[in-house]
């Protein structure tokens, strides 16, 4: 079951286990610039409102309705990137690890195959949390992601219109997998045994078309500028995602006039430009676990079509204030908890 | 309210031990308060702090903010707003699940619903 908290899709496997869940919220965040040079992770400026979809049945397309979800609304060539987080058991503060799948236009941002039911290890087709705490855009090479970034659906910019030729889905999609109980307990049995194992070698000191009349194209994500971000490899393997509870959701994802026309809701702010920030003196963020094996990247994700180059095969102009930024970086390694990175992540200098 | 204080110490000192950004003074520079009032809020020697605060701190420590508005003693504005609306029928709701097992009430919350796609 999938549930909307504080702007958070909040996914929990009561059937699985009571600490069987995970919330994945999308954060709003600098567009980097598209000009083929690689960045580090740009910060988080708070979260996109998410409402439910049923709510505005009688102001949307009869498809939209058909797709049920969420939606949320996104300016146009605004980027995004995806947080995520579990549950922990209660006694050892141990994570519950999921197996999640991210695509736009029901296309995978990780292996850039089209949409099927169920997880796929070759080539991987979900990241694995905790060890991967956010996403910010397609997998093209080992280390090298594209920004997620928004356009109109059948301008032909997004991922799906350049591998299908076809804009019929746009938004996200997203299904989560929890790990099977009984590996899990398997595996908080040996950790069990491994604080058992450190205390007796050194005891512990005391102590996101209408019916009325807005813009009609729905917008869709599309591979903006490189970034630095791995993508790990399932550290588990395959076997142990219990693929019988997973759950799925359809993020559409509106233009500010048709968020308006849809909830009556003023839409946010449009976020500052990468050279603002960077005038401010304001760090990006570089992400570093050497415990964890990285992925390769997608050939048909590596083959994609920026925006500012697809732009430029059409004649157009789609990203104002592109300029290069150079900026100070902060590193971020793994925490004892996710949210300490997402904080790092999104709060800024340190 | 000393136990919203005392969670809220146990919590940030946690999180310091792997994380030096949890210092009393950097988690009160970015929660938006003075380091000496923080430390009078954990050890219980002020009362719980503002709602927007309280929500603040919860968040800035990965914490659930109705949880921790409940423990300061607070229900959220957006739920007095969502219960003025309709008083008797949330009263109403409210009370009959008072005793019902948090599967019961999981039943009865409302779900992402998934439809053809």
């Amino acid at each position: 079951m999938i549930t909307l908290e504080h702007d958070q899709l909040t996914f929990r496997f009561p059937d699985v286990h009571a600490d069987a869940r995970c919330s994945i919220e999308f954060q709003r965040t600098l567009r980097i610039p598209d000009d083929d040079r690689t960045y580090y992770l740009p910060p988080g400026l708070g979260r996109f409102p998410l409402r439910h979809l049923d709510d505005f049945e009688d102001r949307l397309k009869r498809e939209m309705v058909r797709r049920g979800g969420v939606v949320m609304p996104i300016h146009q060539a605004e980027a995004l990137w995806i947080s995520f987080d579990v549950g922990y058991d209660e006694r050892f503060r141990h994570p519950y690890p999921v197996a999640v799948k991210i695509a736009t236009g029901k296309i995978c941002a990780i292996s850039g195959q089209p949409w099927e039911e169920g997880l796929s290890q070759d080539p991987q087709n979900y990241v694995v949390l905790p060890e991967q705490p956010w996403l910010d855009g397609y997998c093209v090479e080992e280390g090298v992601i594209r920004q997620f970034v928004a356009m109109p659906l059948g301008d032909g910019y997004t991922a799906e219109e350049q591998l299908t030729g076809e804009a019929v889905h746009g938004g996200l999609q997203i299904a989560a997998y929890p790990m099977k109980r009984k590996v899990f307990d398997e595996l908080l049995r040996r950790y069990e045994e491994s604080l058992a194992d450190e205390m007796r070698r050194s005891p512990p000191p005391d102590g996101f078309d209408m019916v009325c009349s807005p813009p009609a194209k729905e917008m869709g994500l599309a591979p903006g500028g490189r970034m630095r971000q791995e993508i790990y490899d399932d550290p588990h393997g395959l076997d142990v995602w219990d693929q019988e509870h997973g759950s799925r959701c359809f993020v559409t994802m509106a233009n500010s006039a048709q968020w308006m026309a849809i909830t009556g809701e003023h839409p946010p702010t449009v976020p500052p430009t990468a050279r603002q920030y960077a005038k401010a003196g304001l760090p990006w963020f570089d992400y570093y676990d050497a415990d964890h094996e990285a992925i390769a990247g997608a050939e048909e994700l590596a083959g994609l079509k920026s925006v500012k180059a697809m732009g430029q095969k059409l004649g157009k102009s789609p990203l104002p204030e592109n300029e290069s930024s150079g900026v100070p970086v902060v590193v971020l390694k793994p925490k004892a908890t996710t949210q300490a990175s997402h904080a790092g992540k999104g709060e800024g200098p340190c | 309210m000393p136990q919203f204080g005392t969670t809220a110490r146990q919590i940030r000192e946690r999180l310091r031990e792997s994380d030096r950004r949890f210092s009393l003074r950097q988690v009160a520079r970015r929660v938006g308060v003075e380091p000496a009032y923080l430390s009078k809020i954990e050890r219980g020697v002020v009362a719980p702090p503002s709602e927007a605060t309280t929500v603040r701190l919860a968040r800035e420590l990965g914490q659930d903010p109705d949880v921790f508005l409940a423990m300061a003693g607070k229900v959220s504005s957006d739920l007095q707003e969502i219960i003025r609306k309709r008083p008797k029928l949330f009263a109403d709701l409210i009370r009959q699940l008072r005793e019902a097992p948090d599967e019961a009430i999981f039943r009865v919350v409302r779900v992402v619903r998934d439809g053809d796609w």
